[in-house]
């Protein structure tokens, strides 16, 4: 590690910060809300030569819907600004509910989603309801972009899919069907400030009769060393009817695919037990949400 | 004194500094700037326990902007609060005890050169074991940590106390139990870290401003250390973001700052990170319990037990206190004969613990009120019932001497289950829902001090004319409890003025007279006191003016709404302010000092002269918890609190002083503790992963007072800053029991342990089919 001073830049516009990034990658580390990087930074724990701000880029804010397209949010979007959207409440209300639980207000007027995954720790708040909704990336660099499904996005603890000079530009949620939602269950410790013991995403769609499952998507965080989804579960629970016998399925299928270790916040003894109790809760919720949605 | 209607007192003021923390104005240590200003470091052991061999500062010395480095041998001379027992080094000396103790500092143009440099200072340790628990401390052949101790092994200090036949009384007794309890490794983690700032001046004078609760200590200590005449050092304590007893001795970084200072010959500020607070610690004992209660057929107390091994950490602080302390605290607020006491400090590698809000008082506590609601439930009674016919009366001379002059504890417990609803959900409540009840206690004030002189507790002074008001100058601390408030609305209620009129000085070696500091919840009474007598001695030399301007005799006269008037004839008034402009026209000026040494008591016993109080303040809380059986998540809903603090001078304080004691036991009960690894490091030192709680963790409180009135305290005001801590903790594991069935022993109740409770409780019931 180096110690020198780091240097510092922060481009003006979106074509600036790209051709920075192009030709200084290798060295620089992208700075967004710094919540994550600065508290590595100063635990020593990383030493980049050079931050290039993006904090303040208007190309990177905003929150869009479209009915074919979903809704999508720009990289520097705010955790506040997706927590309060009224948008994001009415078609991905899970996610501003995992929002609204990620650190403190302060933090979230800093911390930005892409912040969140880019920093691929596997008990990151928003990865599980970005799992769940099967969310689309827009990933960026000079002169290209390319769309990735967020599942193949974390490779390994604090390791993602990005390339050198790649960034993250926006996320794309896929309009909801009829008969589906997403529900967000997480366990802390405490009720706020919480790095979690455990989280889970769920997603599930009903068939037109309301009963028969068509698809499941369960994303665990905590349970291993990145956040990722109960694929093997996920398949067995379609074409099953809601009852006891699913959840019962869900619950004990979750169980055999989590690989938790012991940590200072829980023991794995722990989490496998529990990460059944939050996936019934969340299919509940998701139940219940679509029986509201559906009036 | 006797109670009346007051004007002030119990009136609810708007503290003075209050909008200014609202906005950022109120001013602390870190806020200081001085031209020429350096920033110290502290280089800290990265081994756990060892020999220093070698210390090479020269590249450190070598880097530019680097002022001064300072190694232990530069400042050999050991200190310790208990003067007799001194055991510490501003920078380690010879030796390391714990991993992360300071062994050199650096003062720099700014933070980031001074971190810079101690990286290049190079340290060669001779490794020795590392004990991080008493039991390894104390096994047979383990390493000495302080070579000079005179007890046995790594015993710090060890202490017995036997009153009463305690084992004729459990022969006797209808119903025994006995159970070990353990207590965890928990921090204040007030909300500012330690600063101080020393500056010496041309003269060689040094002032020193520091985030403390001991201006007086800090004074003595920097004159031990720095080898200094006391009148060349002077003490101001600058705002402070609260303490809990963290601030309650000598901070490392206080005596480093000014021998920074010196060696430098510039000022040098030493602010802590919360990592350094961690280390600096000073927080509660560990203690593992073992108690044993006794009970005759009508539930009355026959007998306690009590053998108790603490974990002192690597240094002596406040310890040997502490131990004595929790001696005494085994006698109320019950009742009890015969009690016998076995206790032992033990050195281990760690940060030192310390005082912390209820010192010796929370962990007996805990174990008794879980004690004494098992034994409840298991003759059949209800635990309030128990605790109601064992709790002492108006007024108590315990066996071990201590003399309560004044007690409503009895109100505690009859408001506090009456509110809550205790009598009819306790043992009534759905499976996972529970109430649990705990009564609770503390000193106000200390017979016990560390100065071997007759000279008061406390003093005050106050200054009035016409140019500047009232001022109070008293050496008291205001750590954010709110003193400066309590003593301006005496001197205020005294004056027949209004508070804002009166202004405080405080906290300041050089100006204030003397007092021995903020702790041992003292304050309101011996301050209070020492003001009260001051604000007489001004009235005292008034009246005769008054009396004479008005034609009546003084002794009829009385102050109110600024104006001194005959009770006689209340239209024949003078205002107060012409009164005390006659006063100095005639006299001069008008000042007064006041004074207070709590009464000393003591026996011809060990630890004799320690837990005595002027008097004493009580409390009963009814908490109410909600267990998610699956999860293991315990979750406090509501928590119902009587205190018997006196008359409260400012009710909104005590308040916040109930409101924070419970979040504060609530943390230990649920989710604090300091985790540390083999070697001895801390592998949690940050808010981030040790967890106090949040405001979205906090209960509904409700904070009620019981009718109490001492009168001969301070406009009968007794504490209420460390007492309504003491029933915290096992009325929540009363309350789990109640809930679930499991009797927990252990601090904190994690999801983890109630999951596991409920599994062995479910085996058991199975194999008891
Ligand atoms: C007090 C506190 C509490 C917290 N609580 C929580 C919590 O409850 N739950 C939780 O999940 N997290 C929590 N965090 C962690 C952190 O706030 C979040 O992970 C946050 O979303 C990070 O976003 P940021 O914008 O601050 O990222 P930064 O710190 O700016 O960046 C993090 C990483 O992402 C990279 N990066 C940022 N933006 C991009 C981009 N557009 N493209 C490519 N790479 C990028 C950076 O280079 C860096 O490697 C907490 C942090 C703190 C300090």
């Amino acid at each position: 590690m180096h110690s020198e001073p780091i240097e510092y830049e922060k481009p003006a516009s979106l074509r600036e910060f790209e051709s920075i990034y192009a030709a200084k990658a290798e060295d620089a580390k992208i700075l967004s809300g710094g919540t994550d990087l600065h508290v590595l930074i100063k635990e020593k724990l990383l030493a980049p030569r050079l931050l290039i701000d993006i904090s303040d880029l208007p190309e990177l804010r905003g929150i869009s819907y479209d009915p074919v397209r979903g809704v999508t949010i720009m990289a520097g979007t705010k955790i506040a600004e997706i927590e309060r959207s009224p948008l994001v409440k009415e078609h991905a209300p899970a996610l501003a509910f995992a929002a609204a639980n990620l650190g403190s207000n302060q933090v979230r007027w800093m911390a930005t989603m892409a912040g969140n995954i880019c920093h691929a720790s596997p008990a990151a708040e928003t990865p599980p309801v970005l799992l769940a909704h099967d969310c689309e990336l827009l990933i960026a660099r000079q002169g290209g972009e390319r769309t990735l499904p967020i599942s193949r996005f974390f490779l390994s603890y604090r390791k993602t899919a990005l390339e050198t000079g790649e960034y993250v530009k926006a996320f794309r949620l896929p309009p909801l069907p009829a008969r589906a939602a997403v529900s967000y269950r997480f366990k802390g410790l405490r009720k706020a400030m919480e790095i979690d013991m455990l989280n889970i995403g769920a997603y599930l769609e009903l068939g037109e009769d309301g009963t028969s499952v068509n698809e499941v998507r369960l994303a665990m965080g905590s349970v291993g060393p990145v956040t990722y989804r109960a694929v093997v579960t996920e398949q067995k629970l379609k074409g099953m009817r809601i009852g006891e016998e699913f959840f019962a399925a869900a619950c004990d299928g979750v169980v055999q695919e989590a690989t938790p270790i012991d940590d200072v916040r829980a023991s794995a003894q722990y989490r496998n037990r529990v990460i059944g109790v939050l996936t019934r809760r969340a299919l509940e919720e998701c139940l219940h949400r679509i029986g509201e949605r559906r009036g | 004194m006797s109670k009346r209607d007051f004007d002030v007192i119990g009136k609810g003021v708007t503290r003075k500094d209050g909008p200014k923390k609202v906005k950022g104005e109120h001013e602390f240590a870190d806020d200081l700037q001085f031209p020429m200003m350096l920033h110290g470091r502290i280089k800290r052991s990265d081994i756990g326990h060892g020999r220093i061999v070698r210390i090479d500062t020269s590249r450190a010395e070598a880097l530019t902007g680097v002022k001064a480095v300072l190694i232990g041998a530069e400042t050999p001379i050991k200190y310790g609060i208990v003067p007799q027992m001194p055991t510490e080094y501003a920078l380690a000396h010879e030796k390391v005890r714990f991993y992360g103790e300071p062994v050199a500092a650096v003062a720099a143009v700014d933070a980031e050169t001074a971190e810079q440099a101690l990286d290049l200072i190079e340290i060669e340790y001779e490794a020795l074991p590392v004990y991080t628990t008493p039991e390894e401390a104390m096994a047979e052949g383990a390493v000495k940590i302080h070579a000079d101790n005179r007890f046995p092994g790594n015993i710090a200090y060890e202490a017995d106390q036997n009153f009463g036949d305690v084992d004729e009384a459990f022969r006797n007794s209808h119903y025994v139990l006995e159970k070990t309890f353990k207590t965890s490794y928990v921090n204040h983690a007030f909300m500012e870290p330690h600063c101080a700032v020393s500056k010496f001046d041309t003269n060689g004078e040094l002032f020193i401003w520091s985030t403390t609760q001991v201006p007086h200590y800090l004074h003595r200590h920097l004159s031990k250390v720095l080898q200094m005449e006391m009148n060349r050092i002077h003490v101001k304590v600058t705002g402070v973001g609260g303490a809990f007893g963290g601030k309650g001795e000598v901070s490392n970084n206080e005596l480093i700052s000014a021998l920074l200072a010196r060696k430098a010959g510039r000022p040098v500020k030493v602010l802590y990170s919360r990592k350094d607070v961690f280390l600096q610690h000073r927080g509660r004992h560990p203690i593992e319990m073992r108690v044993k209660v006794g009970v005759d057929k009508d539930g009355m107390i026959t007998a306690i037990d009590y053998d108790g091994t603490m974990d002192g950490g690597s240094y002596g602080g406040w310890g040997l206190v502490i131990l004595f302390y929790t001696a005494a605290m085994l006698h109320l607020p019950y009742d009890v004969k015969n009690v016998r006491f076995n206790a032992r400090r033990i050195y281990t590698n760690k940060p030192t613990c310390g005082a912390m809000r209820g010192l010796g008082g929370v962990q007996p506590r805990f174990a008794l009120e879980s004690l004494l609601d098992q034994i409840a439930i298991d003759i059949g009674m209800n635990p309030y019932e128990l605790k109601k016919r064992n709790a002492i009366g108006l007024s108590h001379e315990t066996v071990s001497g201590q003399v309560v002059r004044h007690c409503e504890f009895r109100k505690c417990l009859d408001q506090a289950v009456e509110l809550s609803g205790y009598k009819e959900k306790h043992g009534k409540l759905p499976f996972g829902k529970g109430i649990g009840l705990a009564g609770g206690y503390y000193i106000s004030g200390t017979a016990y001090t560390l100065y071997m002189a007759y000279k008061p507790h406390s003093s005050a002074m106050i200054r009035v004319d016409n140019e500047s008001g009232v001022t109070v100058y008293c050496g008291a601390t205001d750590i954010g409890q709110g003193s400066d408030t309590v003593l301006g609305m005496m001197a205020a209620e005294k004056f027949g003025l209004p508070f804002e009129s009166v202004h405080v000085v405080s906290g300041d070696t050089s100006l204030a007279p003397f007092d021995l500091g903020t702790f041992a919840s003292r304050v309101t009474v011996a301050a209070g006191s020492a003001v009260c007598k001051a604000a007489d001695n001004i009235m005292e030399k008034i009246m005769p003016v008054a009396a004479i301007q008005l034609g009546v005799r003084p002794g009829q006269l009385e102050a109110r709404n600024g104006k001194i008037f005959s009770v006689f004839e209340p239209g024949k008034e003078i205002d107060f302010w012409k009164v005390v402009e006659k006063y100095i026209d005639a006299h001069g000026p008008l000042t007064a000092t006041g004074d207070y040494t709590p009464p000393r008591r003591t026996g011809n016993f060990k630890g004799a002269n320690i837990g005595h109080s002027p008097t004493y303040g009580f409390s009963a809380q009814c908490t109410e918890v909600d267990i998610d059986t699956e999860t293991g998540e315990v979750r406090i809903v509501r928590v119902t609190e009587a205190g018997d603090c006196g008359q409260p001078i400012n009710p909104v304080s005590v308040e916040g002083q109930v409101e924070g004691s419970i979040v504060m036991g609530m943390g230990q009960a649920l989710f604090e503790e300091i985790k540390v690894g083999k070697d001895g490091r801390l592998l949690n030192p940050s808010l981030h992963d040790y967890k106090i709680p949040t405001m979205a963790d906090v209960p509904e409180l409700r904070t009620t007072f019981v009718d109490s009135y001492d009168p001969d305290s301070p406009f009968g005001a007794k504490e209420a800053g460390e007492g309504p801590i003491q029933p915290v903790i096992p009325a929540i594991f009363n309350a789990v029991y109640d809930a679930i069935g499991v009797r927990f022993t252990e601090m904190p109740i994690t999801p983890e342990k109630v999951l596991q409770a409920l599994d062995a409780k479910k085996k058991q019931e199975g194999k008891g089919r």
